[in-house]
């Protein structure tokens, strides 16, 4: 029972943070490989946030929601927006320098030391016994309730939203999309603070979980693989890509070795990309390379 | 006109350069001040700034400032060979400081070797190399070292423990906390304690429930971690979520006295080298009147081990004299002995042959919940270093 608690768990770290390379890929085409930096920053606003709202904790979390938001709006505005009709390699340099960039920027405002938010907003993390003796934190429960949660809504704004379905038309096809009116650039700021805003409720989760440093990052990267197995363009397999590389992960720690845990997500992206290379709900016409 | 000022301009500017450099003892730093190691591998490098701050503030060593070049490798092996080389063949420093990952040593190392300069590692763990007979190259002000760490921890567990000890183990997955924990294992088996467990948990880890889980199931009632503070802790709090409660020992680095205090375990002991800041000594004073003045990211009590690595890097100066070159700098480190003022249990003393000090000092720490305070648990134990 332990060990379907702890996939579960690293389930929905992995789908929180892959949805974000999802919704970016999705309607532009770009890796976002600074995702696992500005999800970090999500939670380093919270830890200001706290500070700032001692007392009041739930204020402190929405300002570091809202915050979030504003920060992806502001990457594309200010950076990503340059990118627009440029080579897609290009585009994807940038968020590796948008990511490096930030790297330092934390370090110089907040230090590379171990941050503690969840001391700061004066809560506690007991465990939870489950059915079977199986325990888990209450923010780790927090983080399934946030993934079950995160995904219905983004499920629910892509289908029926009507800001939903111009973002999926804008990823389906571009040209016809502004030909129809749909304001490309609204849409493209739209998808990079939906990004950030799910990579930033999964940073704030670890964070509360277990501490906030600058290990967020390579996590952040891990959270690829999922989005990889699942296809980039794909929520659905996103999630599934999410579950996959979690039970692989978890099982070969446990059964295997625990070193295994660190190849284990490349060996599910190489047997994915042999027999599925566009991912498990990906878009088969997307890929047009030899 | 315009190309021929501005050729003057960047002529000049290099004449100024050159003539600051060599009117200076030039020291090149690389260390992770940013990526998954920073928090224990950036402090060391601010609080020897701090140090060389105030040293240069007060007119420097034999009448010269000290000009430190600082670059971040992020902990990556690639990026250290760079920053090396850099530091050794552009830049030629006397001395390199290296403050990162284990898995940086050997391209580093490798650079040294090329230029002949010596390589102080401070903040970044002892090698045995240090040991005696010692490499040529290699000189340690790290409070923590191979071999030694493990023989004082199992040594502390056993005159601790109230029952025959199954003991689990837990490192990171870079050569030197492997090497380590191995080496622990095997000493513990020959004190006659069970080794019940060995995890290896990689460093980019979003959760550590599953190594913890394994742990756990393995049921020791002392676990040792020895490995950078993130895994050390981040795998204690899994083990105490899933209802673990057995004792645990770590490496006492340098978060070491806030966490003690964060987490108000019990049973969460830390064994280290220095001293914590709770003992309130007149160079614990200094230092956080210093950081203060300077007003630096880090707590206070992270500058001990850059302190300390100042003030080796003091002495070695003032020995080697002026002009300095590299040969002069490592003779200098040759024949060295540092009081530490209470910072360590004793002094730094390096020769030809040991270039880690001739005894190593060990203190235990815990969260006492009965003073509710960190407390010593066991005073200074030393080890002659052969």
């Amino acid at each position: 029972m332990q060990l379907i608690a702890n996939i579960t768990v690293l389930a929905a770290i992995y789908a929180l943070l892959a949805c974000g390379y999802v919704l970016i890929y999705r309607v532009s085409r770009v890796m976002n490989m600074a995702h696992g930096e500005l999800a970090m920053l999500g939670a380093y606003l919270l830890y200001t946030t706290a500070s700032l709202f001692a007392d009041h904790p739930v204020s402190a979390i929405a300002a570091a929601l809202v915050l979030s938001l504003t920060v992806g709006v502001l990457v594309y505005v200010a950076l990503m927006r340059k990118m627009t009709g440029q080579m897609v390699l290009a585009a994807i340099l940038t968020t590796i320098a948008i990511g490096i960039l930030l790297r330092g920027v934390i370090v110089l405002i907040w230090s590379a030391s171990q941050q503690h938010p969840l001391q700061v907003l004066k809560f506690s993390n007991p465990s939870i016994e489950l059915i079977g003796g199986a325990r888990i934190s209450t923010c780790a429960a927090l983080m399934v309730l946030a993934t079950v949660a995160v995904y219905a809504a983004l499920f629910a704004f892509l289908r029926f939203g009507r800001w939903g379905m111009r973002l999926r038309a804008a990823g389906q096809n571009p040209l016809l999309a502004a030909q129809r009116g749909i304001n490309l650039n609204a849409i493209y700021a739209l998808a990079w603070a939906l990004s950030t805003l799910t990579g930033s409720i999964a940073g704030m989760l670890i964070a509360l979980d277990s501490g906030l440093d600058q290990t967020m990052v390579v996590i952040g990267l891990k959270a690829f693989a999922p989005a990889l197995v699942g296809g980039l363009d794909s929520l659905l397999g996103a999630l599934l890509g999410a579950v996959i590389v979690a039970a692989a992960e978890v099982l070969a720690i446990h059964y295997i070795d625990p070193l295994l845990s660190d190849v284990v997500p490349f060996l599910v992206i190489i047997a994915t990309l042999i027999v599925r290379p566009w991912g498990l709900f990906g878009t088969r016409e997307e890929l047009d390379r030899v | 006109m315009l190309a021929r000022v501005l050729a003057a301009a960047l002529a000049a500017a290099a004449l100024v350069c050159s003539a600051n450099a060599q009117d200076a003892y030039v020291i090149g730093v690389t260390g992770a001040l940013t990526g998954p190691a920073a928090g224990t591998n950036g402090p060391p490098i601010e609080g020897l700034r701090l140090y060389v701050d105030r040293l240069n503030a007060s007119g420097g060593i034999n009448g010269k400032k000290i000009q430190l070049t600082v670059l971040d490798d992020q902990g990556e092996p690639s990026k250290a060979a760079a920053n090396a080389k850099r530091l050794l063949t552009q830049e030629n420093v006397s001395l390199l400081v290296l403050s990162s990952l284990s898995s940086t040593f050997a391209p580093v190392i490798a650079e040294t070797r090329r230029a002949n300069v010596a390589l102080m590692l401070m903040g970044a763990v002892c090698p045995k190399e240090v040991y005696p007979p010692a490499d040529l190259l290699q000189f340690c002000t790290t409070a923590y070292a191979g071999g030694y760490d493990s023989r004082a921890t199992l040594a502390f567990i056993k005159e601790t423990a109230k029952e025959p000890v199954r003991i689990g183990f837990a490192a990171m997955a870079i050569p030197l906390s492997r090497g380590e924990i191995d080496y622990a294992e095997e000493q513990a088996k020959a004190m006659g304690m069970t080794p019940v467990d060995k995890e290896v948990i990689p460093p980019p880890t979003a959760d550590y429930t599953p190594f913890a889980t394994k742990l756990k199931d393995a049921n020791p009632n002392w676990i040792f971690s020895w490995a950078p503070w993130v895994t050390q802790v981040k795998t204690f709090e899994a083990l105490r979520r899933l209802g673990w409660e057995g004792d645990y020992i770590t490496w006492a680095h340098i978060e070491a006295e806030s966490e003690l205090a964060r987490l108000k375990d019990g049973k969460f002991y830390v064994i280290g080298a220095n001293s914590l800041f709770q003992d309130n000594l007149p160079i614990h004073k200094q230092i956080v009147e210093e950081a203060k003045k300077a007003n630096i990211r880090y707590p206070a009590e992270q500058m001990t081990e850059g302190w300390i690595g100042g003030l080796v890097l003091e002495a070695v100066l003032k020995a080697g004299g002026w002009p300095a070159d590299a040969a002069k700098v490592r003779a200098a480190m040759e024949n060295v002995k540092v009081d530490t003022q209470g910072l360590r249990g004793g002094p730094i003393e390096w020769s030809k042959e040991n270039h880690f000090r001739t005894r190593q000092y060990y203190r235990v720490y815990r969260w006492d919940p009965a003073k509710s305070a960190v407390a010593v648990t066991k005073d200074w134990v030393s080890y002659d270093v052969k």
